[in-house]
């Protein structure tokens, strides 16, 4: 009971994270119809700043370097968009966007290891303690991973519901064109999105690096079982990322009191692929099949 | 004289690039070098086999890393652990390479776009962990050491110079294979799967069966690179046949022209050996690189062979809009 209490601790932890990658690429994929295959380079963009450069170069307390990184992350979006995403967009095969966010990753981590250096390092003393209730250990980082993954998803539903901002970043992911019409600058507004998307990379990032050191290859494996939970619980759909996320890091955690740990990592992939076989639209999925 | 002429224009390129291929390991001292030539080589196999399903169908795979490892492994394991002869570890390459096909082309059938690139990314994720976890077959994270090399009526491809003429008459006999199939049947349907694939169900052609094959061939090639990749360095391990490497078989195809063998050709030679060149830009080098080739991406999305279709290009060589679509295959 005890180890079936502790492994769904970590699994609603890691389901924090996987649902946070997978909102981060989904708001890009409803507002342009394009998937960043970058956003693990993003993620690790975002810890670099936080760790190597706030914290480490500039000696900063964690709640200004945070928020400055999150800062930081925003302009970073902000000018890919200008410079990748709009350009792309118009193309007429996706082959070209999947290459040229490829292409952005790999410069990504060779500025960072030129800029920080190749090897890994970690964040002394940041969210390093436990808490101990019971027989199960808390860590301190995934505490606050829960914490700040729900007040996100508040603050994301308030932005999305109730500001101009937020509707006008509604209006673009239902219908460019329509938008468009309404006198929506769809461009302007695939920027914001895009630097939004940043900023949640930043945050992931940050909430990673006590749990994966900060490294070049720290986001590796999360970005790709963030893909792997948006199509369990319906590709490019905010509640579908909840959904699938949570459900990716509670089985994947539960799978360990049943096989061998070795082959932990497999099971996010082969629930990937039994799901696109199965039920493509995912858990959540009803109306999603035009947009395949 | 015009149809002479053409013809001469036609077979050019291709003797003076086999001449340059045959020429090229006297000027190049240094066996390293001649390794990442032989790299190269094997790299041009996988990417005209990456041509079929990404360049002609128009469907994204990112689990090349998957399927190479598959190659690789089928061969490095028989020949060390069985003993078989390496031939033998070839054709059960190819037959494993099939088999992927099969597996990798069904899913195919009932989805597409990105739903298919996330399939093929989760393949060759499973097959990287697999590889690195599986100690007691794959050898874990230790790889598998002192695979044989390859021999030709007992004459021994053991130095990577013999088999640098080897590769680059298989990879002759790989293009000249690809060719027929992009130009025949098979390739006018592929390129339809692309364009239209209503279209093409309203003229009775299976396009299941249309797909299947592109991805068939694509894993075939790709095993078939993977097998001599084992026994050209005769050590193999999980590491390499990371998503990086799917990405890489990917920007190859697409620096040198999606849908054309050429094109393939060009983009393997200069992805492998583009990043040795810049070595004297220290460690910068991988950073200049990457960076070259995202501008290259964004000016000429569709690749070097393309490169003929700018403008000033064509008023350099005179060339006029009707020799275009003759020529661009």
């Amino acid at each position: 009971m005890e180890s079936f209490l502790q492994l769904l601790v970590s699994g609603i932890a890691f389901g924090c994270i996987y649902t946070l990658v997978a909102i981060e690429y989904s708001v890009i994929y409803q507002a342009s119809g394009l998937v960043n295959f970058s956003h693990g380079q993003w993620i690790t963009l975002g810890g670099f700043v936080f760790g190597g450069t706030m914290i480490r170069q500039f000696n900063m307390h964690y709640i200004p370097a945070m928020l400055l990184s999150l800062v930081v992350m925003g302009i970073f979006g902000a000018l890919v968009a200008k410079g990748i995403f709009n350009p792309l967009r118009h193309l007429p095969n996706n082959l070209f966007v999947v290459l040229g966010t490829v292409m952005l990753g790999k410069i990504i981590i060779e500025l960072c290891r030129i800029i920080w250096g190749a090897s890994a390092f970690r964040i002394e003393g940041f969210l390093s303690d436990t808490v101990k209730i019971g027989g199960i250990v808390f860590p301190e980082v995934y505490i606050w991973i829960v914490i700040i993954s729900v007040i996100f998803l508040v603050v994301q539903a308030i932005l999305f519901q109730k500001t101009k901002l937020g509707k006008a970043m509604r209006c673009v992911a239902s219908d460019q064109k329509a938008a468009a019409l309404m006198g929506i600058n769809v461009n302007r507004n695939i920027i914001i999105t895009v630097a939004y998307s940043a900023i949640i990379c930043a945050i992931i990032g940050i909430l990673v690096a006590p749990i994966f050191n900060v490294d070049i290859n720290m986001a590796n494996s999360i970005s790709l079982k963030g893909f792997a939970a948006g199509v369990v619980g319906g590709f490019g759909t905010i509640g579908g990322s909840i959904v699938g996320g949570l459900v990716i890091g509670i089985i994947e955690n539960m799978y360990l009191m049943i096989g061998p740990a070795i082959y932990k990592d497999v099971v996010a992939f082969v629930a990937l692929i039994i799901f696109l076989l199965m039920k493509p639209t995912g858990l959540l999925g009803k109306n999603q099949q035009k947009r395949s | 004289m015009g149809l002479k002429m053409q013809k001469i224009k036609k077979i050019a390129p291709i003797i003076i690039s086999l001449i340059i291929a045959l020429v090229l390991p006297i000027f190049v001292k240094n066996n390293y070098y001649v390794t990442l030539l032989d790299q190269a080589l094997v790299n041009i196999i996988a990417v005209i086999g990456l041509n079929f399903i990404t360049g002609l169908t128009g469907q994204v795979n990112l689990g090349m890393a998957g399927i190479f490892a598959a190659g690789s492994y089928t061969s490095a394991l028989l020949t060390t652990k069985l003993g078989v002869n390496c031939w033998l570890g070839l054709i059960a390459s190819i037959i494993v390479g099939i088999i992927i096909g099969y597996v990798l082309g069904y899913p195919s059938l009932r989805i597409k776009g990105i739903y298919l690139t996330l399939t093929t990314i989760g393949f060759g994720e499973i097959m990287r962990l697999l590889l690195t976890n599986m100690v007691n077959i794959t050898g874990g994270t230790q790889g598998v050491l002192g695979i044989p090399s390859l021999s030709l009526f007992g004459f021994e491809l053991n130095t990577p110079r013999r088999m640098y003429f080897f590769l680059v008459a298989v990879v002759c006999l790989m293009a000249w294979i690809a060719i027929r199939i992009v130009k025949g049947r098979w390739g006018r349907e592929f390129k339809a799967v692309l364009n239209d694939d209503t279209a093409l169900a309203s003229v009775g052609i299976d396009i299941s069966k249309v797909k299947l094959n592109s991805f068939i061939l694509c894993s075939v090639f790709t095993c078939v690179a993977g097998s001599f990749y084992a026994h050209l360095m005769g050590y193999i391990d999980p590491s390499d046949y990371t998503f990086d490497m799917s990405t890489r078989f990917l920007m190859m195809l697409m620096l040198g022209g999606i849908g054309s063998v050429p094109g393939s050709i060009i983009g393997g030679s200069i992805i492998t050996i583009l990043p040795e060149i810049l070595r004297f830009l220290k460690e910068y080098y991988w950073l200049v690189f990457s960076v070259i080739i995202l501008i290259i991406i964004l000016v000429l999305p569709y690749g070097l062979v393309s490169i003929k279709d700018l403008p000033f290009v064509r008023k350099l060589f005179g060339l006029n809009k009707n020799s275009l679509g003759e020529s661009n295959e």
